[in-house]
């Protein structure tokens, strides 16, 4: 079992322990782009949640370069890619009595979108 | 996996009712619990993504009928166990310990 020492807490409670990878790579989409959400309904981990799976949103900001969670979760390694906050209409997710006057923004991975043709 | 966590554009769940000067603790269990967590967590035992994932495989029942604390001590509980640092039957012994000191 690995044991938390005193001097490791001052760098966990800066850091909150994040995800976020310290490398640059090639991003699938830009700020702007339509994309459409992957219908994926993997067995273990993910972080996509099921409102939004073959929905039509557009990317709104670049986060940058995070750990993947769907293989982390899995001994799969950390498959590092940008993530995204993207930006859905509630008549999109909830259909036409929903509002037309708010947005709903949501980070999603890289692996969970396709760009919208 | 589509476990009951994934609770967005669900009905039926109640109001959410945010309490008023909501202590950070509602009792010394949970902050032992949050403890434990950090402790396991922070030294490496597992990484936020298994944490995550620890919690989803609850059975749905007991998901949605225990607390967010109940929720970390049942993942810390699977992953130490699941890696090997503690045994099911260690555990066993330690809570039979305990309930027999508080009886």
């Amino acid at each position: 079992m690995a044991v938390l020492t005193a001097d490791m807490v001052a760098g966990l409670a800066a850091t909150g322990a994040s995800c976020r990878v310290d490398e640059s790579m090639a991003s699938r989409f830009s700020v702007g782009d339509h994309i459409v959400v992957r219908n994926i309904n993997p067995p273990g981990h993910t972080r996509l949640p099921r409102y939004v799976r073959g929905k039509r949103g557009v990317v709104d900001r670049d986060h940058g370069v995070f750990i993947y969670p769907d293989t982390s979760a899995h001994g799969q390694g950390e498959k590092p890619q940008h993530v995204y906050s993207v930006r859905f209409t509630p008549r999109e997710l909830w259909g036409d009595t929903a509002s037309d006057r708010d947005s709903l923004y949501i980070d999603l991975w890289d692996d969970y979108m396709d760009p919208k043709v | 996996m589509n476990g009951v966590h994934d609770l967005g554009g669900m009905h039926g769940m109640g109001p959410i009712n945010p309490e008023a000067n909501e202590p950070v603790f509602h009792d010394d269990w949970e902050r032992r619990v949050f403890a434990v967590t950090i402790a396991t967590f922070g030294a490496g035992n597992y990484n936020v993504d298994e944490f995550r994932h620890g919690i989803e495989r609850m059975g749905a029942a007991n998901y949605l009928s225990t607390s967010y604390y109940e929720h970390w001590l049942h993942m810390v509980e699977t992953l130490m166990i699941e890696n090997g640092s503690i045994s099911r039957d260690e555990l066993n012994a330690e809570q039979a310990k305990l309930a027999k000191e508080a009886a």
